[in-house]
């Protein structure tokens, strides 16, 4: 074998076409004197790095290369000794793995108090006004909407690519509640927000069992085209429905959350803190009961139906009444994002609820690994502040449309590094280890396909 | 007189133009050791896919009268059927890989408890209870089997001979009235072929439930049932205890006529 056919080549090889092309993608544009210039000044141009010291562009991306794949191997290297135990003796028991449980699950609830009081002292630590409306809308929103689509894509094992239509739908339903659509709200009053998260999550879960009834019959890649389709056809009836949704204008003014109880009285506004707590304590709520589906009977049939569908069937598992359930939960935490998005931002259109939406949710789930909750919430929490920085301090001539480069770039990286995600489960850590070891999860046999193929 | 625990009526079974079951008709009494045997292709595991609603024939009928009353199999998806009290095994076993032996037993055990999305989510005593009933019934069927000490084991770092008694753990795990066993030997070694014979004895002496098998190894099939069906292209070409199924011509010319029936068997 050649050098270059050697995988390590091959992987480094393609990393380094990854950077040229994010250099030059991201760099400045030529012009009609010199057209070869947006190649060149893309690695020549002097850009200053965190506003510290300049340097030229290719040095800066190289660095930046660099640093994340060093992040990578970082992640790696800590998990060496597992791993190559696992690969060396995974004929053995691995009771051992399962000791000091206790110690770590101890350890673990620490952990998750420290980061729920780092998350409620934050906003007074965080006074930039920038990032305390991009933690409600940006992180915390995003976040719900991970852990959500996590459900269905890492838990159930269903590619979900119209996720948005969701939170499209929960947004809408707070608008059509509160009277701020054309279409007149119910009842004729118009209700505080608070009303549209039951109505709102009746809405997204009756929409999620009847795109699933008929569609979670198809397997992969057709169910991810069947639901990105949905998505659009969501989008396409917001933008035309004119008397219905308002179009592409979308909705007049939604007013704010609102607690009136007795001597309890109480407005969200325009600050954006109120409304990271509101969020806050959903994203908390959601995580628990989320947790416990994990490790429930409904969890386990999921992986059953993931690892081997004709096996879960044979055990009594209906597959399609649990691909059901994982897509309503799924879209009811969505709705609810919907929801707050539309009391929060008080104007809602069509042009946020798009396929790249979608797209950037599962970047979020596969980043921070699939079916890991933890997983997936340090992943939203680190791509979205990195996109918000991006955005917010254009460092190195950043544009905004030049975000899903980098975003894609990293994913890439990402994929041929590590493709369990930055925190995997450790389900699904050993899933790709048999997987590579070569041991099928899902030894399918003639009978299987041609029992595809006939049913 | 109780009716038959499966009744299959002149069942046809076709992909396309080939004809996997041609008008097969047979019985399993309640209690029984049954065995269905045949060269390869003879459509073995078709009738049990069909016995399982896995595969939907296109002609006749099957009935299967378990604990709950008749339940015609044809049209039945295989999650019903198994909630009907049919449980399976099959050829390549199939665990969940990526689970410990003991999950994968307590799948089985407690796929039919109520569904309880919301009590999942909650934890209610309810979904506790259910939870431990499952975990005592999982422990129970793993000593039957003989895993208790592999409980904690990937069911994918399991020997062969130990995957198959999982399997069977799993199927029983559900409740089962009938237990289909889809060539239990296939891969064990003599030592492991002793101890399974005398695992599927005692899973009908001690838990009442009946064995339905297809076997390629002669001398376990013979030792261990009590009635054989014998399958050849598709048909029934013989019936009865094994030693007529021994001394019909029928059957030895199915066996041995061919001039690759030595071949067919020294592959297995």
């Amino acid at each position: 074998m050649k050098f270059f056919q050697s995988p390590a080549a091959k992987r480094w090889g393609s990393l380094i076409a990854l950077y040229a092309v994010v250099t030059v993608m991201t760099g400045p544009p030529g012009n009609q004197s010199s057209p070869t210039l947006g190649f060149t000044s893309s690695f020549s141009e002097t850009v200053s790095f965190f506003g510290l010291f300049p340097a030229p562009r290719g040095l800066f991306f190289a660095g930046l290369f660099a640093s994340v794949i060093g992040f990578i191997w970082l992640l790696r290297w800590s998990q060496t000794l597992k791993i190559d135990r696992f690969r060396r003796e995974y004929s053995v028991a691995l009771s051992e793995l399962y000791q000091g449980v206790a110690q770590r699950r101890a350890a673990r609830g620490g952990f998750y108090l420290v980061a729920l009081g780092v998350a409620i002292v934050l906003p007074h630590l965080v006074t930039d006004p920038f990032w305390q409306q991009a933690m409600v809308s940006q992180i915390a929103i995003y976040v719900l909407l991970a852990i959500g689509l996590n459900v269905v894509v890492g838990f159930a094992g269903l590619l979900d690519l119209g996720f948005v239509a969701f939170y499209a739908i929960g947004a809408y339903t707070t608008a059509w509640i509160t009277g701020a659509l054309p279409a007149a709200a119910p009842f004729h009053i118009h209700l505080n927000p608070f009303w549209a998260i039951p109505i709102a999550i009746v809405f997204v879960m009756i929409s999620g069992v009847l795109l699933g009834l008929p569609t979670l019959r198809l397997r992969g890649d057709y169910l991810a085209i069947v639901t990105l389709g949905f998505g659009e056809i969501v989008t396409i009836f917001l933008n035309n429905l004119y008397k219905i949704t308002g179009g592409s204008t979308g909705s007049n003014q939604i007013p704010h959350f609102s607690v009136h109880l007795g001597p309890l009285k109480y407005v969200w506004g325009l600050d954006p803190v109120p409304y990271y707590y509101l969020t806050l304590a959903f994203v908390v709520v959601f995580l628990f009961a989320f947790s416990a589906l994990e490790h429930s009977r409904v969890g386990r049939s999921w992986v059953a139906i993931r690892e081997d569908e004709i096996a879960a069937e044979s055990v009594g598992i209906n597959p399609l009444k649990y691909k059901v359930i994982a897509f309503a939960i799924g879209a009811a935490s969505a709705g609810f994002a919907g929801v707050i998005t539309g009391g929060q931002s008080l104007f809602i259109n069509p042009t946020t609820f798009t396929l790249s939406f979608s797209i950037n949710i599962l970047v979020l789930v596969i980043f921070g690994g699939m079916g890991s909750i933890i997983g997936v919430v340090i992943g939203s929490l680190i791509i979205q502040t990195l996109s918000m920085y991006l955005i917010h301090a254009q460092p190195a001539g950043f544009q905004n449309s030049d975000l899903y480069i980098y975003l894609g770039a990293l994913l890439i990286a990402m994929m041929i590094f590590r493709p369990e995600g930055i925190w995997p489960s450790k389900r699904r850590r050993r899933e790709i280890q048999f997987v590579e070891a070569g041991v099928e999860p899902d030894q399918r046999t003639d009978e299987t396909r041609l029992n595809g193929e006939s049913a | 007189m109780t009716s038959p625990l499966f009744d299959v009526q002149n069942v046809t079974l076709r992909f396309g133009g080939v004809v996997s079951l041609n008008n097969v008709s047979l019985h399993q009494n309640r209690g029984e050791i049954l065995a269905v045997i045949g060269p390869n292709g003879a459509g073995k595991t078709s009738l049990f896919n069909s016995l399982t609603g896995v595969y939907q024939p296109q002609e006749g009928s099957i009935t299967f009268n378990g604990a709950n009353g008749p339940l015609s199999v044809i049209g039945k998806k295989p999650h019903r059927v198994n909630a009907a009290g049919v449980a399976r095994t099959f050829q390549a076993s199939r665990m969940f890989s990526a689970m410990t032996a003991f999950e994968n037993v307590k799948i089985g055990a407690e796929s039919h408890k109520g569904l309880g999305v919301m009590g999942a989510m909650l934890r209610g005593p309810a979904t506790r209870r259910h939870e431990r009933e499952s975990d005592e019934r999982s422990w129970s069927l793993l000593r039957f089997v003989g895993l208790e000490q592999h409980a904690n084991t990937l069911s994918a770092s399991l020997n062969y001979g130990a995957r198959r008694r999982l399997e069977i753990a799993r199927g029983l795990a559900t409740n089962p009235s009938v237990l289909l066993l889809d060539e239990p030997a296939a891969g064990t070694n003599p030592a492991e072929k002793i101890e399974l014979t005398t695992l599927i004895r005692r899973v009908r002496d001690e838990m009442g439930v009946s064995i339905l098998l297809i076997e390629h190894d002669m001398k376990l099939v013979m030792s261990l049932a009590e009635r054989l069906y014998v399958l050849n292209f598709g048909s029934v070409i013989a019936e009865g205890t094994p030693d007529e199924i021994r001394a019909n011509p029928a059957v030895i010319e199915a066996y041995l006529g061919s001039s690759d029936a030595g071949t067919e068997q020294g592959a297995h």
